[in-house]
């Protein structure tokens, strides 16, 4: 075993330890982190320069759909 | 399959090229500079590079080899569209493209130079254009093959019909005519594959059909005695560590996930370059945006019919066979023209990008940098379309070598070498804009240093090398890309931060509007 087998072989079982379920959350957590920072984000990143807050289109909210982007992504890494 | 085609079905995709082709030949009209030819003279509306993004990301192989790799994994494939994807382009579309799109720069490479230096724009402008180079005729090779196959068409006529009619669209129309058909093609390919889902689910009694049936051939597949698992196999998308398949859940969040998901999506240049052929910077923002909705649903439509040709064929040879059998068997005339548009569709749109982007990387960031840096405008353009025909000639020589030296595994392979510079590649465009302090001689050694990690790990775990120095293999899953893209990524981070912290920072006048401004975001 050369130390390269060590260090990889010692995260592997490290990594063997962590239950599916736990995993899973991982990724949840990695998703949400993401949905709670685009909610976050300020408004003149997400709407078009210049306009009025109220006179914005749906189809120009990016905020909005960068959202139900993340929040399907959430359901199906719950669900799958 | 093969020979299976009516002329109905033919009509259907003459109908298809002729609609690509007139597409391409309005917009080479409005070509008159080497703007135009590369960056569509920034006048592209987001729902139209969003449709590019998805339609450039699907190649024809991957229509056919996403559902073979969902019958012999299952649907952990597709977490490559899903969590190799969705995050990527909504951070992407909020951090990276703004601000690439407002330094008006025609290439990820030409970006690099002015947060770092030359050397930096060089090596990363080679190792893609090399790539892409590459990349067009393995993908002409792949889908000609497939192309033999599925329709008993002869492998040179189908490459030469692909290189021709998408070189010319992209001669005359650049990155316009390469974005619109993508539109075209998006469509068409998007709704081919539901065609497929749509009859195969209806055929296999619904999704509670579906999923009894993989419940039964899971059954008869599983050893006798062993453990019923809690979830079907087929239909998970997180797999334990010592999965057989190359898709552990560690490799997925990790290695695809956080690495080479963003390196896909921000630093690849045919990606990104129809975004900062945007018509604005919001515009720009809102592609990404749309093309992340859109990616949410291409599992389902690319990776499920594979599940339901295990449903209803569980016996097959090999993962390949399934889409193709589906098609066969379940499509009547006429339908079966059309999953032969998608897969054109989806290649042509692959093909046109890769094309249009390793011109715009010779022509911008090596001859125009390096040779004739007081070229005007029309002169790019003339060299541009110059590149864009020895490209197409050279994409479709490569083709008919790799056709000749019958090598299987070259597509995996340059996927593999993908992997190589793709991680150490996003650890300096992140270090760079996330970071003042980073400086051009930390990027350079963290380069080099990251895809020296890579090879190394790739060498150490070839059977002809560890077998000769009497190791075990480094990594235990089959095809460890995903792992090798971590380290690199890990190991280039490393070296730029080091090597950044002991030496002079660049000047601030330097990077000022290149590099992300963490405190001004918090005020706003």
């Amino acid at each position: 075993m050369s130390p390269l087998h060590q260090i990889g072989e010692a995260i592997r079982e490290l990594l063997l330890k962590i239950p599916l379920s736990a995993a899973r959350g991982l990724f949840l957590l990695f998703l949400a982190g993401l949905l709670v920072w685009v909610l976050t984000l300020p408004r003149s990143e997400t709407s078009p320069a210049g306009s009025e807050p109220g006179k914005v289109r749906l189809s120009e909210k990016l905020k909005f759909w960068a959202a139900v982007s993340l929040v399907l992504q959430i359901l199906i890494y719950l669900l799958l | 399959m093969a020979g299976s085609l009516n002329w109905i079905d033919y009509a259907v995709l003459v109908v298809y090229l002729v609609g690509t082709m007139l597409i391409g030949f309005r917009l080479s009209r409005n070509i008159t500079t080497g703007r135009d030819l590369f960056l569509a003279g920034k006048t592209l509306p987001w729902w139209a590079v969003g449709f590019s993004l998805v339609a450039t990301d699907i190649g024809g192989t991957d229509i056919i080899g996403v559902g073979g790799a969902a019958y012999v994994h299952g649907l952990a494939v597709g977490n490559f569209e899903w969590i190799g994807c969705v995050p990527a382009m909504i951070i992407a579309a909020f951090v990276f493209i703004p601000l690439f799109w407002r330094a008006g720069v025609y290439t990820i490479p030409e970006f690099l130079e002015r947060r770092y230096n030359a050397s930096v724009r060089s090596a990363l402008a080679i190792c893609w254009f090399v790539f892409m180079a590459c990349n067009l005729g393995i993908m002409l090779f792949a889908s000609a093959r497939m192309l033999n196959v599925l329709f008993g068409w002869d492998p040179i006529f189908a490459i030469l019909l692909t290189a021709i009619l998408v070189g010319i669209y992209t001669y005359s129309g650049g990155l316009a005519a390469v974005v619109y058909t993508d539109v075209l093609q998006c469509i068409i390919m998007i709704g081919g594959c539901l065609l497929v889902l749509v009859l195969g689910l209806n055929d296999v009694g619904g999704i509670s059909g579906l999923v009894e049936k993989i419940r039964a051939v899971e059954a008869a597949q599983r050893p006798a005695g062993a453990a019923v698992p809690e979830m079907l196999e087929h239909t998970r998308l997180i797999l334990p560590v010592d999965t057989a398949s190359p898709f552990p859940w560690t490799g997925i969040l990790f290695g695809l996930g956080l690495i080479l998901g963003p390196a896909y999506w921000i630093g690849n240049q045919a990606i990104v370059q129809r975004a900062l052929g945007a018509r604005s910077e919001f515009e720009a923002k809102a592609s990404y945006v749309w093309g992340a909705l859109l990616k949410n649903i291409i599992p389902l439509i690319v990776a499920v019919p594979g599940l339901i040709a295990l449903a209803k064929f569980p016996d097959l040879a090999k993962g390949d066979d399934a889409v193709p059998t589906l098609v066969a068997r379940m499509l009547p005339m006429g339908l079966r023209g059309l999953f032969l548009a998608a897969f054109m569709a989806a290649l042509m749109s692959s093909v046109d990008s890769y094309l249009n982007s390793a011109a715009t990387l010779l022509t911008n960031d090596l001859y125009k940098r390096f040779l004739r840096p007081n070229s005007t405008d029309e002169h790019i353009l003339r060299i541009g379309r110059i590149v864009t025909v020895v490209l197409i000639v050279w994409g479709i020589f490569f083709a008919l070598l790799l056709g000749r030296i019958e090598s299987s595994g070259i597509y995996a392979i340059f996927q593999t070498l993908m992997a190589f510079f793709q991680g150490p590649a996003l650890a300096v465009l992140i270090a760079g804009i996330l970071w003042r302090r980073a400086t051009g001689a930390g990027a350079l050694v963290g380069f080099i240093g990251g895809v020296g990690c890579t090879v190394t790990l790739f060498t150490l775990n070839h059977q002809a090398i560890y077998s000769r120095i009497g190791w075990q293999p480094l990594f235990k899953i089959a095809e460890p890309f995903l792992y090798f893209s971590i380290w690199g990524f890990l190991v280039a981070l490393l070296l730029v931060i080091a090597v950044s912290l002991l030496t002079r920072p660049e000047p601030e006048e330097k990077i000022a509007g290149l590099v992300y401004r963490w405190r001004e975001k918090k005020a706003a």
